[in-house]
């Protein structure tokens, strides 16, 4: 297998030293017992760390590791630092775009976004006949529905005035001809306990409170077909003073549409932009990550290497090892 | 040369009754100039009236006063009661006058008119309080304490009262003279509730004014009698619905007593005589005919002198309708079987009888209110006393005015007369001065077959008849012939007087 980044083998870098004596056992015969005791196995350890074979490695390795763990934190930095540059020119790319609509009869719909809160804003704006036919329409409402909340009773009695303006004339003359025909037949002075006066007298007197009663009746009912005509015909105008604004809605929603597509379109550029941008910094981190890794691994070797007793010259090893190790690095 | 004796028949002389009004020289010799006590007969013979019979035996509580008014009532169960009023007294019974008068009643006037209506007879006097009485309280009462009666307030206090269409009807209250009031059907106590009711005629009469003298029911009519004019009303069934029917301007009726029905006619007093109603069935206007043409001045003079009652009755048994002026106790005596060629009817003169009222029972018998209480029409004497019948011819001038008439004799056949005297009279050239030839009427009672055959009296064939032959004596160009008689107990018809006479030059 060919050593792309010419660390060697693993076998080599960490078996390096593995001959002759070794340190940790010598350390460990020191403490058991054998030499010096501690201050022996310490000198032993200290003469066996200034070896050459063992002290380069030793230190390479650690060099290694530590810039190993030093990349790997800058990976995770520069993921972060991505990540962030990438929500933010994609909160950029998402953010609402704000539109207008201008409807042919002249009425305008805007929409902004605050800059301060932030907030999505909408303004409508009729023509000058709409507004004028707004107000005309709204006006009349609200004068029909004061008309509606006026006292029926009012309205009732000028009805009833009126309907009783209306026949009175004909009841004078009916009054008159029957008085007529009363004293023709010499009954002008008849008085009844059944009737009060003469029959036709009592029937005319009823007919006509009949139609008085009706009249009030008519009048009231009237008075109040009135005052729910004007509440509807409140309701119908309030209804049509805002079709202006109505249809200016109407005529934005063709506009809200594109808006939509032009937003979900905005939203879908700016997913596959960051999947994009995610998808690079994904590799990059990868492969920051296998270059850490690696050089983790070196270090690592080499550590194991520096421990381990080598039956070659620990220099040549040594700085054959970190020739390769370094020829690799920054390969 | 002797002039022949000519004979001139007065043939049932004044037949057609008292004749005041034509030219004497004109008349025609069947009129009388007078006739007093006297009657038509059925055989259309001038003849002496009838007298009466007082029934009363016991008038304590008439006293001194006259029987005022008379009113026989009946009810559907049969029961009859006389009731009559005078001396200021509501008064019962025929033979014992009974005092019905309602305790703690003041009445100070005896113009009661009384109707029997529904089983009750009503009392209506103005200004009082009426008054009513059935058989089953068997008292007479006031009548607002009637149950179901109307406050007495309400209740007219009316001076005349008409019973008709199921109502009664009442009129000529002191403070309304033009205001008919009628009461529930057949409930005459109740006067505001029900189909009650009134009518003011003040607009109606035809002369702009006139006060409610007396109502009458006649041919579905209600006649309302003014002073002056007639208003009648038709279809009076339902008062409320009544039209007027008709008017008349210028009649009137004097007094609601003089208001009598003869079934085909109402007869009524007025300010110019004796009126009716003649029925007529085509047309629909009330023909109006003077029955007292023959006495017109001798009515209105009796009217304009008249400060008492006047009373009537009609009598279809008798035949006449009789007329009484009792302040002058003056009755005229209409007969109503027929009328003379001016449409009047014959009338005779009933002078000083004391009648001051009248009623004519259910059955026909004619009762006759005096100051003796209640008597009847019967026999011929005023309560056992002879009254005096008398005829006077108007001048008869035989056809030739300007020729002397120089009676020689005077031959009366009379009928009946029993016992009688006779006073045959005559006077010429309207002179009151009248010769007399008295003569006495023999013995008139029939005797009839198998009752006093051959024993009190001679055998006769009825009514007995009497002619005699007067010598007379004078002379003039016009001649008036009487007749004179005392009834007393038989009957006196005048058949004929058969005048003998010369006739004269010329003067």
């Amino acid at each position: 297998m060919d050593d792309e980044y010419n660390i060697g083998t693993p076998s080599d870098v960490l078996g390096a030293g593995a001959t002759g004596s070794n340190p940790i056992m010598d350390a460990s015969n020191a403490l058991s017992g054998g030499g010096n005791g501690f201050f022996d196995f310490l000198g032993g350890l200290a003469d066996y760390a200034t070896q050459p074979g063992v002290l380069l490695p030793g230190i390479l390795g650690g060099l290694l590791t530590g810039e190993a763990y030093g990349r790997l934190s800058d990976i995770g930095k520069q993921a972060r630092t991505g990540a962030e540059a990438l929500a933010e020119q994609q909160l950029q790319q998402t953010q609402f775009r704000p539109f207008t609509v201008t409807t042919a009869t002249g009425a305008g719909f805007g929409t902004r976004v605050d800059p301060i809160t932030g907030e999505v804003k909408t303004t409508m704006g009729l023509s000058p006949q709409e507004q004028a036919m707004q107000s005309q329409l709204l006006g009349g409402a609200g004068g029909f529905f004061t008309g509606a909340m006026q006292d029926p009773a009012i309205r009732e009695q000028e009805l009833y005035g009126q309907i009783r303006a209306a026949t009175e004339a004909d009841e004078r003359m009916e009054r008159l001809g029957l008085e007529e025909r009363l004293a023709a037949q010499g009954r002008l002075g008849v008085r009844t306990a059944q009737f009060g006066g003469t029959p036709e007298q009592l029937a005319m007197e009823r007919a006509q409170q009949q139609a008085m009663a009706q009249a009030r009746l008519g009048a009231a009912q009237q008075a109040r077909q009135e005052q729910v005509q004007q509440s509807q015909l409140g309701g119908q105008f309030l209804g049509m003073g805002y079709v202006p604004q109505q249809q200016l809605l109407a005529a934005t929603q063709p506009s809200q549409q594109l808006a939509a597509l032009q937003q979900q379109a905005q939203l879908q550029g700016a997913g596959l932009f960051g999947e994009a941008s995610m998808s690079g910094l994904e590799s990059q981190l990868i492969a920051e990550q296998a270059r850490a890794n690696l050089l983790g691994q070196m270090g690592t070797g080499l550590l194991s290497g520096a421990f381990t007793p080598q039956q070659t010259s620990p220099t040549e090893s040594l700085v054959g090892d970190m020739v390769r190790q370094f020829g690799g690095l920054f390969n | 040369m002797a002039q022949q004796l000519q004979s001139i028949n007065l043939v049932a002389p004044a037949f057609k009754g008292v004749n005041t009004e034509d030219s004497p020289l004109a008349q025609d010799p069947s009129f009388a100039e007078v006739a007093d006590n006297a009657v038509i007969d059925k055989r259309g013979r001038i003849a002496a009236r009838k007298g009466h019979s007082v029934t009363t035996t016991n008038k304590t509580v008439l006293g001194s006063d006259s029987i005022r008014s008379i009113k026989e009532f009946r009810d559907d169960g049969g029961n009859t009661k006389i009731f009559s009023v005078g001396n200021n007294k509501i008064i019962s019974g025929t033979t014992t006058l009974v005092d019905e008068t309602p305790g703690s009643y003041t009445i100070t006037a005896d113009n009661w008119k009384m109707v029997t209506f529904n089983d009750k007879i009503y009392f209506f006097q103005g200004t009082y309080e009426p008054l009513v009485y059935d058989n089953a309280s068997s008292s007479v009462v006031k009548l607002s304490t009637v149950a179901g009666a109307s406050g007495a307030s309400d209740i007219p206090k009316s001076n005349e009262v008409l019973a008709a269409y199921g109502r009664l009807w009442c009129a000529d209250i002191s403070n309304n003279k033009s205001t008919v009031f009628w009461s529930d059907l057949l409930i005459g106590q109740n006067w505001t509730g029900g189909t009650s009711g009134s009518i003011d005629i003040s607009k109606v009469w035809p002369d702009g004014y006139d006060e409610i003298v007396a109502l009458a029911a006649h041919n579905s009519l209600l006649i309302i009698f003014g002073k002056h004019s007639i208003v009648a009303y038709q279809g009076a069934e339902a008062p409320a619905s009544m039209t007027l029917a008709d008017t008349v301007a210028g009649v009137g009726c004097v007094d609601r007593d003089t208001v009598q029905y003869t079934g085909t006619d109402v007869l009524f007093l007025s300010h110019t005589g004796l009126k009716s109603f003649g029925r007529t069935i085509q047309e629909k206007s009330l023909p109006i005919s003077s029955l007292s043409g023959n006495i017109t001045k001798d009515i209105i003079g009796s009217l304009q002198t008249e400060s008492s009652f006047f009373r009537s009755v009609y009598s279809p048994e008798e035949g006449f309708y009789l007329l009484t002026f009792v302040g002058q106790d003056i009755t005229y005596c209409f007969d109503v079987r027929g009328t003379t060629e001016n449409g009047s009817y014959r009338v005779t003169r009933w002078v000083s009888t004391g009648f001051t009222s009248y009623v004519r029972k259910e059955n026909g018998d004619l009762l006759i209110g005096t100051s003796n209480g209640i008597s009847e029409y019967t026999g011929y004497t005023d309560n056992a006393t002879p009254y005096r019948f008398k005829y006077y011819s108007p001048s008869l001038t035989f056809g030739d005015s300007s020729r002397i008439k120089i009676l020689k004799k005077l031959k009366p056949t009379l009928v009946g007369a029993n016992n009688a005297t006779v006073f045959l009279k005559w006077a010429y050239d309207f002179k009151g001065t009248y010769s007399t030839a008295e003569f006495t009427v023999g013995d008139q009672i029939t005797g009839f077959f198998g009752e006093s055959e051959f024993t009190a009296v001679e055998f006769t064939g009825g009514a007995l008849t009497n002619q005699r032959s007067l010598n007379a004596t004078g002379y003039g160009t016009s001649v008036v012939v009487g007749l004179e008689a005392d009834i007393d107990g038989s009957q006196l018809s005048l058949q004929e007087i058969n005048v003998m006479a010369l006739i004269g030059k010329l003067l």
